[in-house]
C-alpha cells in the first residue's frame, strides 16, 4: 500500500480505520477518554504543585524543637528544594513520565510508590465491601420503600435514611465500638466481642464497612425511592400493569431499569470517594489506609506523597466516571457513546 | 502543643536487675519459671504514630525514641532517677583533666543482633555519618554545636557547593578508635554535659557493612537488615499498624523477661482507650475527655499512673514589638494568668502549675524563683498601667495552633488577660505549619510555646534562651544571662555550675523572657498484671518505656 505523503488529516491517529458497529465505536470512545487523562493529569499536577508550594510552611518546620539552619539547608539540598520553582516542576514532570514519583520527605527516603502500594489495599478492600453494601441495600430498600409507599416499610426506610444521612461517621463509628466492642466484651466477660479496630480480612472488617456504608446507603436509598416513585407514575408502567403483567416482571423489567439512571450517576462519584479512603473511618478504626496517609502527608508537607496520591485519586475518579458513562449504555439503550 | 512535641531522649539502663531478672539469672535459663508469671510474656502498647525512620541517624521524635531506645544502645544511658548517665555499651569512660578528651571502653561482650562484636569503629562510623551534611541528619546539632572537635564547620558546609571539602571535614573530626574496644572523642571545649550526648539514642553505633550492603536509606526499613545492638530487635513492621520487638539473643546483658513487645500505631485516642478496656492494650494514655470518668471509676482509678514529664510551657512574648519590648509589661502579663485555674479546669488536673522555668525532676528545679511571676491580678494591672499606660488601648495578636487542646488553653489565657488586665486579645487560630511560619517571621505578639528535655541536664534548657537561639521565637536577649549560661555550660564543678544556672534562671524569670505556665504530666492507665514498671520524668511515648527491660507480665 502506498504511503500518503504530507501531514495526515486531522484526527487521523484515532480514526485511521473507521470502525463499524456499536462495539467498535464504543472501544474507540474508551480509548479517547483514556487518552484525555493525559492533559487532565497534567493540569492536576500543575495545580497541585503550585498550591503545595504556595501553602505556608516547609516540610522541615516543627512544632517543638526546631531544626537548626544548617540541617534545613542540608535537607533542602538533599531533596532538591533549593532549586528554583520551575526547575523542581520540570524535573517532577519528567520523573512522572518515567513513573518515578520520588522519595517521601516524611518517611526518610522511602519511595512514595511503595508507601502508596502499602496503604492502598486496606482502603480498597473496605471501600469495595462498603460499595457492595451500598448497591445491594441502598437500591434494595429504596425500591421496596417506593413500592410500599406510605406504609410502615416506607416510613422506616425514610426514617433510617434521615438518621443515617445526618450521623457523622466518627459518631457512628464510636457508637458501634461502644456497643459491639466494649459493652459486648464486658457483658460476655471477654468471650465475645467485635475487635475495636485494626485491619484483617475477618470480623475486623464489619464495623468499618458498616460505618463507611451507612451514609451512602441512606443517600442512595432516598434517591432510588424518589426516582422509582417517578417512574411508577409513567404511562408505560401503567400500560404494563394494564397488560396484566406480574409485579415482579413490572418491577425488574420496567421500573428498576428506568429508575436506576440517576442512581448510577450518583454511584460513580460514591465509588471514587470510597476507594480513595475516608480519613475519619481509618482513624476511628485504626486502619493503615491511604486516606490517613494522605492527610498526614498534607499536614507534614510531604510534597512527593501529596502529588502521587493526588494523581492516583484523579485517575480513579476519571475511571469511575468512564465506567458510569459505559453503564448508561447498558441500562438505557437510547444512550449512544462515541 | 502537647502531643507532637518533638524531642529526643536517652536510653534506659539494663545494668540493674529486677527481682525477676535475678531469679532468671540464678536459674541460668531464659525461660522464666517463677510461678506468678504469665505464660505469654507479651507487652502491648501504643506509640500513636508510625516512626518516620528507625535509623539512629534519622530519628528525631519521641515515638521513634520509644522503639529506637530499645533496639539501639549508645555508649551510656540514663539512670532511673535521672541523676547520671550509667555505662551501657561502654563498660566505663574517662575524661582527661582538661575535660577535652573522652575515652570510652566498649564491653568485650557487646554484640550486634547478628552476633558480631560492637567495636569502636562502629561508633566512629555512626558519628561521622550523622555529621555528614549529605545525610542531612535532623538531630546533628548536639554533635556539632560546641561539642565534637572539628565539627563546628558543619554549619558552613554546603552539601552541593562544598561537596569536595566533605571528605576532609569528615576525616578531620575528633573521633577515633585506637583499638577495637576503644572510642575516643575530642571536644571543642570542656563540656560536663557531654555524657548526656553519649547517651542520646541517636548516638548509638551503626554498622558500615550493613549500610553499604542495603543502602543508607534502606537498611533501617526491614527487620532482616535492621542490625542493631540493643536488648531488643525488630521482628515485624506493618506500616501504620504495628512494630513488634523480640529480645536480641546476642545482647551482652541479661535477657529481658518480656519476650514480645507489640507497639501499635493508633492515632485515635478513643480507639486506643477502647482497646485498653477490651484487654488489647496493656497501657494507654487517657483521652482528655475521659479524665473525670476514669478518676471516678472504681476499677480504672486504681490503674492510673500519673507521671510528671520534663516538658514545660510558657507564654512566648515577641520582645521586638510593643508592649512586649517592655520588661514590666511582660511581667504584668505573666502575673495576670491564674495557673491553678488553668491546670485544674482546662487541663483537668493533668498538668502542674509552674511560674518558673526548670521543671520538677531536674537538678535546677527551683519553684521559689517563680515568686516574681506569681499570679496577682491587681499588681499586674498596676504594673502594666505604669509601664505602658492605659491597658484598654493595647491589642495583642495571640497565635494559636488549631487543635482542641490548644484552642481551650488559648481561650482561657485570652479571657484571663482581658479580665485581669483589660487588654484586647485577638486570637489567631490557624493550622500548625502556618503558625510555625509566622513565628519564624516574628509575625505575632503572643504564643504558647514550650520545651521538652533532650536530656535531663540544665544546659539543654538554659541554652534555648541565649541570644539568637532558634528554639525560642520571642527574641529574648540579656547579655548577663548569656554570660552566666556560657560559663555554667563549661564548668565542671557541679555545685558551682548549679549556682550559675540558678542565677541565670532568676534573671530569666524576673525579665519575664517567658510567662511560665505549666509542666506536663502523663496520665496513663496500666493493667495491674504489668509488673516492675519503672517510670521516669523522661519517658518517651509511654510511661515506663525507658525501662521496659525490667517489666514482666503476671498471670491474669
Amino acid at each position: 500500500m502506498a504511503v500518503a505523503q504530507g501531514a495526515p488529516p486531522r484526527g487521523a491517529l484515532l480514526s485511521f480505520k473507521i470502525p463499524r458497529g456499536r462495539g467498535a465505536s464504543l472501544g474507540l470512545y474508551v480509548v479517547r477518554r483514556i487518552l484525555w487523562l493525559v492533559p487532565v493529569l497534567f493540569f492536576v499536577i500543575t495545580i497541585t504543585f503550585v498550591l503545595m508550594h504556595l501553602a505556608p510552611g516547609s516540610p522541615w518546620d516543627r512544632e517543638g524543637k526546631q531544626l537548626s539552619a544548617a540541617v534545613v539547608r542540608n535537607l533542602n539540598a538533599k531533596y532538591g528544594l533549593s532549586d528554583p520553582f520551575f526547575v523542581q516542576y520540570g524535573r517532577y514532570l519528567i520523573n512522572v513520565v518515567h513513573f518515578d514519583f520520588g522519595l517521601s520527605f516524611q518517611y526518610e527516603d522511602q519511595p512514595v510508590s511503595a508507601l502508596i502500594l502499602r496503604s492502598w489495599p486496606p482502603t480498597a478492600v473496605i471501600g469495595l465491601l462498603a460499595f457492595l453494601m451500598i448497591v445491594i441495600f441502598g437500591i434494595g430498600i429504596g425500591v421496596v420503600a417506593a413500592l410500599r409507599q406510605n406504609t410502615w416499610v416506607d416510613y422506616a426506610v425514610v426514617g433510617f435514611s434521615t438518621i443515617g444521612a445526618s450521623t457523622p461517621a466518627f459518631v457512628l463509628g464510636i457508637i458501634l465500638i461502644i456497643i459491639f466492642s466494649v459493652s459486648l466484651y464486658r457483658i460476655s466477660g471477654g468471650n465475645f466481642s467485635l475487635p475495636t479496630g485494626g485491619f484483617a480480612l475477618d470480623q475486623h472488617l464489619i464495623m468499618p464497612v458498616v460505618t463507611l456504608a451507612t451514609l451512602p446507603i441512606a443517600f442512595i436509598a432516598r434517591l432510588t425511592r424518589a426516582s422509582t416513585l417517578e417512574v411508577l407514575r409513567q404511562d408505560y408502567i401503567r400500560t404494563a400493569w394494564a397488560k396484566g403483567l406480574r409485579e415482579r416482571l413490572v418491577v425488574t423489567k420496567h421500573v428498576l431499569k428506568n429508575s436506576l439512571i440517576p442512581v448510577v450517576s450518583a454511584l460513580g462519584p460514591t465509588f471514587a470517594v470510597l476507594i480513595t479512603g475516608s480519613v475519619i473511618v481509618e482513624s476511628v478504626f485504626a486502619i493503615p489506609g491511604i486516606g490517613r496517609a494522605f492527610v498526614i502527608a498534607v499536614s507534614s508537607r510531604d510534597y512527593p506523597m501529596i502529588l502521587a496520591t493526588t494523581i492516583l485519586f484523579s485517575v480513579i475518579v476519571a475511571l469511575a466516571n468512564l465506567i458510569v458513562d459505559l453503564l448508561y449504555t447498558v441500562i438505557d439503550p437510547r444512550v449512544r457513546l462515541g | 502543643m502537647d502531643d507532637t512535641f518533638a524531642r529526643f531522649r536517652w536510653l534506659r539502663v539494663p545494668a540493674l536487675l529486677t527481682v525477676v531478672g535475678l531469679l532468671v539469672a540464678a536459674c541460668g535459663t531464659s525461660a522464666p519459671t517463677t510461678s506468678n508469671l504469665a505464660k505469654d510474656q507479651t507487652l502491648r502498647v501504643n506509640i500513636v504514630t508510625e516512626p518516620n525512620s528507625l535509623d539512629p541517624g534519622q530519628e528525631q521524635y519521641s515515638y521513634e525514641g520509644s522503639i529506637g531506645g530499645m533496639i539501639s544502645e549508645p555508649l551510656l544511658h540514663v539512670k532511673p532517677d535521672l541523676s547520671d548517665a550509667a555505662p551501657a555499651t561502654a563498660a566505663s569512660y574517662s575524661v582527661s583533666s582538661d575535660g577535652l578528651t573522652w575515652t570510652f571502653k566498649i564491653r568485650s561482650n557487646a554484640k550486634w543482633n547478628d552476633g558480631k562484636p560492637v567495636t569502636g569503629a562502629d561508633f566512629v562510623y555512626a558519628w561521622q555519618r550523622i555529621l555528614d551534611p549529605r545525610l542531612a541528619a535532623p538531630y546533628a546539632d548536639p554533635f556539632f554545636d560546641g561539642t565534637v572537635a572539628g565539627a563546628a564547620d558543619y554549619a558552613n558546609l554546603d552539601p552541593t557547593k562544598d561537596a569536595a571539602k566533605i571528605p576532609d571535614f569528615i576525616n578531620g573530626l575528633g573521633l577515633s578508635a585506637p583499638d577495637a574496644s576503644t572510642f575516643v572523642v575530642k571536644l571543642q571545649a570542656a563540656s560536663p554535659f557531654f555524657k548526656w550526648i553519649a547517651s542520646l539514642w541517636m548516638s548509638a553505633p551503626v554498622r558500615k557493612d550493613v549500610v553499604d550492603q542495603y543502602g543508607s536509606d534502606k537498611w533501617a526499613t526491614a527487620p532482616t537488615s535492621l542490625i542493631t545492638n540493643g536488648p531488643y530487635k525488630v521482628s515485624e513492621m506493618v506500616s501504620k499498624d504495628h512494630i513488634t520487638l523480640v529480645p536480641n539473643t546476642n545482647y551482652w546483658g541479661n535477657q529481658p523477661t518480656v519476650t514480645k513487645i507489640i507497639n501499635y500505631e493508633i492515632s485515635d485516642d478513643n480507639q486506643a482507650y477502647a482497646k485498653y478496656l477490651n484487654g488489647e492494650l496493656d497501657e494507654v494514655n487517657v483521652p482528655l475527655a475521659n479524665t473525670q470518668l476514669v478518676k471516678n471509676d472504681p476499677v480504672l482509678s486504681k490503674q492510673i499512673k500519673f507521671v510528671p514529664q520534663l516538658t514545660l510551657f510558657w507564654m512566648d512574648f515577641n520582645t521586638r514589638k510593643a508592649p512586649f519590648n517592655n520588661k514590666d509589661a511582660r511581667l504584668a502579663f505573666s502575673k495576670a494568668v491564674d495557673r491553678n485555674a488553668l491546670t485544674t479546669n482546662v487541663l483537668q488536673g493533668r498538668s502542674a502549675p509552674a511560674d518558673f522555668f526548670i521543671p520538677k525532676g531536674m537538678n535546677g528545679y527551683r519553684p521559689d524563683l517563680g515568686a516574681t511571676q506569681a499570679f496577682d491580678p491587681a499588681a499586674a494591672k498596676t504594673l502594666l498601667t505604669n509601664a505602658v499606660g492605659d491597658p484598654s488601648k493595647i491589642t495583642i495578636d495571640f497565635l494559636i495552633r488549631n487543635t482542641t487542646a490548644n484552642k481551650q488553653i488559648g481561650e482561657f489565657i485570652s479571657a484571663q488577660l482581658q479580665t485581669n488586665l483589660g487588654v484586647k486579645v485577638n486570637q489567631v487560630v490557624i493550622d500548625s505549619k502556618t503558625v510555625t511560619t509566622r513565628l519564624r517571621a516574628h509575625q505575632y505578639s503572643l504564643y504558647v510555646g514550650g520545651w521538652g528535655a533532650d536530656y535531663p541536664d540544665d544546659q539543654d534548657w538554659f541554652d534555648i534562651w541565649m541570644t539568637g537561639s532558634g528554639n525560642v521565637f520571642g527574641g529574648y536577649s540579656n547579655p548577663a544571662y548569656d554570660a552566666l549560661v556560657k560559663q555554667a555550660d563549661t564548668t565542671s564543678d557541679a555545685t558551682k555550675r548549679q549556682g550559675l544556672y540558678d542565677q541565670a534562671q532568676k534573671i530569666l524569670i524576673d525579665d519575664a523572657g517567658g510567662g511560665f505556665l505549666y509542666q506536663r504530666n502523663y496520665m496513663f492507665l496500666v493493667k495491674p498484671y504489668v509488673q516492675g514498671l519503672t517510670t521516669t520524668a523522661s519517658d518517651f511515648e509511654n510511661v515506663g518505656d525507658l525501662f521496659y527491660t525490667r517489666v514482666s507480665i503476671a498471670q491474669h
